[in-house]
Parts: structure tokens; sequence; C-alpha cells
């Protein structure tokens, strides 16, 4: 006496015993640990139910009230276990690599007894593996004999460079090489599906079997809080004492994307792609990708008409594999497809460009030449530019702190710098990577690197505007030098020459010679003193004017530009100017100092000598550039209130009320 | 059986008209090839994805709707390769064996 059960077996409702039901759920079973290693397995296991439904219902017509053991038993025969056409399989199989290295994968489903034999002797030596290799393959090699993931050991490569290097190279020498099969079940590959720039992220979030924003984040967590950094919402450089911090995690994380982008290799077979996530997560991407092909298939299927939800499925699944295969290029039907198959071959050969008439077709190409060599010059020119604006920006690297303050300043101006001129370079370097790898175009690409540019454009924007923040006010102030009184008539003015070593800061000009220019706006550079504590300014003028009493009178009169007065004020008191009277000798100083703290604030000192009448000064001639210097605004407007003050203008007031002024002619 | 010849017999069942897996598997068992279906399964799902082969549903009597497959255009000239390397073999072995004995070929299929 035995239980009958009705199931629901493909669509057909079907009665059978319980035993027989158990039976058949096992063999199911058994069948889908086996096909799920291949392509496309879940829908050969779907057919196989579909054709023994199919036979359960010509049992069932014929009269006969349920399905049995021995009715389960005749399918499986009919049909066969999988260990009964495992072997028949892996002739059909083809090259018989994928079959074999899924064996290792999965001991399951009776393949084990094949296995032994050939792995173990490879198991045995040491090679260098031809089938995955970076440089040479020993890495690879030495992972296979520890079988372990050969990223890991490439890892290790790279970490200790300097003491492997050897390592590897005598390896590289002694190893032979050989086509080895992986044997590890799970690998770091990069995924070519989930990818922003390599895949890095997204092979590492298959690895872990986590989302893959994760690891985008934590690589571009750094990068976020130096930029906020940047724009100062909070001053992260305080919490981080260290200046160069930031940027060196940026730089390591960089660094880290590369060498793994480097040494972990993509995924482009099927089995590579199973080995990256594991089968069932590698099942539901494709679930997920089916997705986005719905629509198409809904249109095929209701094209079919009177399909059931049961096939729409099916035919979701067909669409899947071919989606996945196109993806392939091909490659896996080489694997797949053993006698002699020039399939794809013969796909690259009708690329189907349409025929033009020879005349149409020789324009076309003559404008394609013209117009690449146009790019191309273009190209070069640009390169450079590049270069020019390296070199110069190396050397212009020491005026940086002229202008610049330390810490979110220099921030600001490396950030913006390298958004300027980094991402240009990355992003054509990374189309001709592309092109030449014949990789799909991706405008996000494009996108986000033109964002970059913009975002590297605006950051220099507020750059300049910081700067020019610093200049926008100007301030003056005066002091009069005490001098013992001149007894002779004459009173000599000479230059006193800095008695020190002074450091020149170094333009194209004092480098070589070249006058490009631009080079006179740092005509007036300043020097800094030996120890680089203080900046000299040889930015000094000499005014004569007259004395209103039987004096000489010398008054020093010091201008600066600042961010607001009471900055610039402050900045002021730290000039240092001490002119030196030897009698009737006057000592002017060859520049004034300033703290190097206080940058080039277009910094001056105006020297004005007042002589009285009768008397002369005489100066000589190395201060001719001091005498023909103009002095700033402020200044001017400082001798010209001071010639004012000696000269009483007499002032008319008229019947009308205004007030007219008449100069006298010995105004100066 | 051999590498390429199961194709070879599959497809060649096909080219003559429609079928679906029970026709093949049926036809096989007439020529006296047998054939394990769950060999068949794998290797027209392989065959498909290699785009040699296409089907469509066609809803059945007697069951849930079979996939009936034909061959795609770049399915019939992989038949002619085939076809050509089938009887490369099938004249050299017959060469081969002509001098000897007429059984042997037949063992050896």
């Amino acid at each position: 006496m035995k239980k009958v059960i009705n199931i629901n077996f493909q669509g057909q409702v079907i009665a059978i015993e319980e035993t027989a039901y158990e039976l058949l759920k096992q063999y199911i079973g058994s069948l889908k640990t086996y096909f799920s290693r291949e392509e496309g397995g879940d829908e050969i296991v779907n057919d196989i139910e579909c054709r023994i439904a199919e036979l359960f219902g010509n049992r069932l017509k014929h009269g006969i009230n349920c399905i049995t053991d021995e009715d389960v038993k005749a399918v499986i025969d009919s049909i066969g276990r999988p260990q009964d056409f495992d072997s028949d399989y892996e002739e059909t199989a083809g090259t018989g690599q994928e079959s074999q290295s899924s064996q290792s994968e999965t001991g399951a489903s009776g393949a084990s007894k094949s296995e032994p034999w050939p792995s173990d002797s490879e198991r045995q030596s040491l090679h260098r593996n031809s089938g995955d290799q970076i440089i040479g393959g020993v890495c690879s090699g030495l992972a296979h004999y520890l079988k372990t993931d050969p990223v890991w050991i490439r890892l290790l490569f790279v970490l200790f460079f300097g003491f492997l290097f050897w390592v590897y190279i005598v390896l590289w020498i002694v190893l032979k090489p050989k086509m080895l099969e992986s044997n590890v079940s799970k690998r770091l590959y990069r995924n070519p599906n989930d990818r922003f720039i390599g895949g890095v992220c997204g092979g590492i979030a298959a690895y872990f079997r986590i989302d893959s924003w994760i690891p985008r984040v934590l690589f571009l967590v750094p990068l976020m809080l130096n930029m906020i950094g940047m724009i100062s919402i909070f001053p992260l450089n305080k919490i981080f004492d260290h200046v160069g911090f930031n940027w060196n995690i940026n730089s390591g994380m960089i660094i880290i994307y590369v060498v793994l982008w480097a040494i972990i290799p993509v995924a482009k077979t099927v089995k590579q792609k199973l080995e990256m996530m594991g089968e069932e997560d590698y099942i539901r991407s494709i679930r997920e990708k089916v997705s986005d092909n719905v629509a198409s298939s809904r249109s095929r299927t209701s094209g079919e008409g009177n399909l059931r939800p049961a096939e729409e499925r099916k035919e979701v699944y067909y669409t899947a594999g071919s989606a996945v295969k196109t993806e392939e290029n091909g490659i896996t039907g080489v694997e797949e497809m053993p006698p002699v198959p020039p399939v794809t071959e013969r796909r690259t050969e009708m690329p189907s460009q349409p025929r033009r008439s020879g005349c149409l077709n020789a324009l076309v190409v003559l404008l394609k030449i013209i117009f690449f060599s146009f790019v191309g010059i273009f190209l070069l020119i640009l390169v450079g530019i590049f270069i020019g604006l390296l070199v110069t920006g190396t050397h212009l690297l020491p005026l940086k702190s002229l202008f610049i303050d330390p810490g979110y300043e220099t921030n600001l101006l490396f950030t913006s710098l390298g958004l300027i001129f980094l991402v240009p370079v990355t992003a054509v370097v990374v189309w001709i990577i592309r092109r030449a790898m014949k990789a799909k175009s991706r405008p996000a690409i494009g996108i986000v690197a033109s964002l970059l540019w913009i975002a590297g454009l605006a950051l220099t924007g507020i750059l300049s505007a910081r700067i020019a923040d610093k200049f926008s006010v100007e301030s003056s102030s005066e002091r009069a030098v005490s001098i013992a009184p001149v007894t002779s008539g004459k009173m000599y003015v000479e230059m006193q020459p800095y008695s020190e070593d002074y450091a020149e800061l170094r333009t194209f000009r004092t480098l070589y010679g070249v006058d490009f220019g631009i080079n006179h706006e740092f005509d007036e550079l300043p020097y800094t003193t030996i120890n680089e504590d203080s900046l000299l300014f040889d930015n000094i003028n000499l005014q004569i004017g007259k004395s209103n009493d039987s004096l000489f009178h010398v008054r020093v009169i010091s201008a600066i530009h600042g961010r607001d007065l009471r900055s610039a004020k402050a900045d002021i008191a730290q000039f240092s100017y001490e002119i030196e009277q030897k009698d009737s000798l006057l000592l002017l100083p060859e520049f004034f100092s300033v703290p190097v703290e206080q940058g080039f604030r277009n910094q001056s000192i105006t020297v004005e000598i007042s002589v009285p009448v009768g008397k002369t000064v005489e100066m000589s001639e190395a201060l001719r550039d001091y005498k023909d210097n103009r002095p700033p605004a402020v200044v001017r407007k400082r001798i010209r209130n001071y010639s004012r003050n000696t000269n009483y203008v007499p002032v008319d007031v008229s019947e009308e009320g205004g007030v007219y002024m008449t100069l006298t002619t010995d105004s100066i | 059986m051999r590498k390429g010849v199961l194709e070879y017999c599959i497809l060649s069942i096909i080219r003559r008209s429609e079928a679906y897996p029970g026709d093949i598997i049926d036809e096989m068992k007439n020529a006296g090839l047998q054939l394990l279906e769950g060999t068949l399964y794998p290797l027209l799902n392989r065959l498909k994805n290699a785009g040699i082969l296409t089907y469509q549903w066609v809803e059945s009597t007697s069951g849930p709707p079979r996939k009936y497959f034909r061959l795609t255009e770049k399915g019939d000239e992989f038949y002619v390769l085939l076809q050509a390397t089938w009887n490369e073999l099938a004249t050299g072995v017959d060469t081969l064996t002509q001098k000897e004995d007429r059984s042997d070929k037949n063992q050896s299929e």
C-alpha cells in the first residue's frame, strides 16, 4: 500500500506515488548540481523536466492511474544518471579543460573518479603558470603549488618588492612554463560587469559577497574627506595636525587601487566569473541582467501568443543565456564547440560596413586622415603645453609660499592643479587604453572627468579670489628718521650693500637667461635670507623734496597690501629698514626685510629726503634705480599731503559761497 | 561517441526538419545509436548558445510545450564544415580499412 500524491510538474498535474516522488526529487536534485556548473544549466534541467513531464503524461494517458517507482526508474534510465553520461559528457564537452577544472570545483556528482592522476603530478612540482600570468606567471605558479589565490602571492611580491624581486627573477629563469588549471574554487577577479574604472571594487565586492558600493566608498572616503577639507566646512587640517596626512592617504588609496588593478586578472570566461562570485550569486546576477531584457523578451513571447507564465520564465532564461554569450565575445563559444570552430573568426570577418562608391570612399578616407592628423597635432601641442607648464610649475613652486598660506590654501592649490591637469591627461590615457582594448564606450567616464575638471576650475577660482583678497587693502605708515644735523652744505646718499649672502628665487630668467616677457612681473621678486626666516625686498623708492626749515629730514614710508587694514598695519610693523648716518653720509640699506610668513604683499619702502634751501644732496649711482622707482599710490598721496602742509594755499571765498583754490607755483 | 560525430548526427536530423529532443532521441534509436537524453540536452543547449541552433515553443497535446529546434544560418555553415570533416574522416578510414576488412569501420563507429 502506497500513498499517492498529486504534484504540479512543469504545469502538468501528475499523480505519483510518494516513494516515486522522492526518487524523482532526488534525481532532479542530482541533475541540478551536475548542470549547475555549465552555462545555462538551469535551462537544461528545465528541458529535462519538461521531457520527464511529457513521458509521465504519456504513461498516464495509457490508462495507468499513477506514476510508480518503476516508471520513474524507467525514465531515469532513459535519460541517464549524471554519472552515466559523465564520460559521454566529458568527451562532448570539448577541450575537456572546463570539465576537468569544474570537477575539482564540485567534488560531487561522481566526477571525482577521473580527478586524481593528472593534478597529482602537477601538485608535486613547481611550474610557472603560462595560463595565468601578469609578467612571468611565477606568482600564479606558486599559488597553484600552495593552492591559494594568485592575487595574494602577487600582493606579497609587490609589498616586499625589494627583496622578492630577485626571488622572482630567479624563479622566472629556473621554472619551466606550463599551462596550469586553477585549483581554488574562489578567486579574486576584476568584475567586468560591475565597474567604474577597472572593476577592482566590483571584484572585491563579489569576492566578499557585499554590495559593490561598499569598497568603492572605502576607496573614495579619504578623497571625499580631503575635498570637504578643501571646501573648509570644518578645518580637517586642524584635526590632523600634519597637513600632508590627507594627501598621504589619498595617494596611498590610488596606489593600492592601481596595484590591485595590475595584479588582479579580469574575469573573462564564464568559469572565471563563477570562481569570482560563486555559483549562486552568478546565477542571480544573470537574473538581474535579465530584468533589463524583460521588455524585449515579453514582446517576443506575446508574439508567440498562447504561452503560459512558466514558459515566459524560460524564455527569459534563454535571453539571459544569449546575453551572457554575446558579452563573452565568443570566447567560450570556442571553448565549448570543439570541432573546427572557425565561427568566431567568420563573425569578425564580415563587418557590416555599407559599400560606398570608390570616389566617395577615397574622400572619406582622406577626410579621416586629415581629421586624425589634426587631432594628433592638437594632442601633441597639448602634451607640449602640459610638459611646459609642469616644468614652469616646478620652478615657480618656491614662489607659491609668497602668495599662498600653508595648509588650507596649499591643499586647495594642489587639488585644483591636480584636477585641472591630471584629469584630462588621465581621461585621454584611459580613452586610449579603452580604445585599444576595444572596450565599450562609457559616457559616464567622460562626464565624471569633465565634472572633475570643472570642479578644478571652480577651486582655482576660489583660490584666486582668496589671493586677490589679500591685496584688497593698501595701507602705509610713516616714521621720521632722526638724523644729526649735517654740518657741510652737502649730503651724500650711499647704498649699503647687504652684507650677508642671500638666496635668489630662481625663475626662468635667472635659470636660463631666457626672457619670456612674463618675467617682468617677477623682476621685483624678493630674495630670502640664508636661513630663510625673512624675505628681502628691494622695492625701495627714493624721493627728494624741499625741506621747510634749514635741516635735512628723512622720512621712511612703508606700504603694503593686505586683507584688511588691521593685518596690514601689523605687517608693516614688522618691516625692518634701518638707515644709518655717518656725519654727512647717509647709508640706505640695499634691502628691507620682512618675516617670511608675510609672503608677497607688494611691500614697498619709500625714503623721502627733504633738502633745505641752499643745500644739496648727492646720490650715488647705485641708487639710480631707487630714484626712478615710482612709489605706490598710497605713498604718493602722503608725499603730496606733506607738500601741502608746507605750502599754505590762499583760499578765496566767493560771494556765491563756493570755495575756489588757487595753487601757488612752487608746489611740487 | 567521438567528439563532433554526435553533433553531426543531431544537426543532420534537425536540418532535415525542425525537431524536438524526443524526436531526436527516437530517430537516433531507430538508427541504432544509443544516446542518453541527459547527454542530448546539454549538447543542444551548448549548440543553441553558440548560435548554431535556435528554437521556438510549440504547444503539445501530451504535455508541456516543446522546444522545436532548427538550424540558424551559422548552423548551416557549421553543418557544412562538419560534413566536410566527416567525409574526410570517413573516406580516410574507408581507404585504410577497405584493404583489410569492412567490418572494422562499423565497429569503430
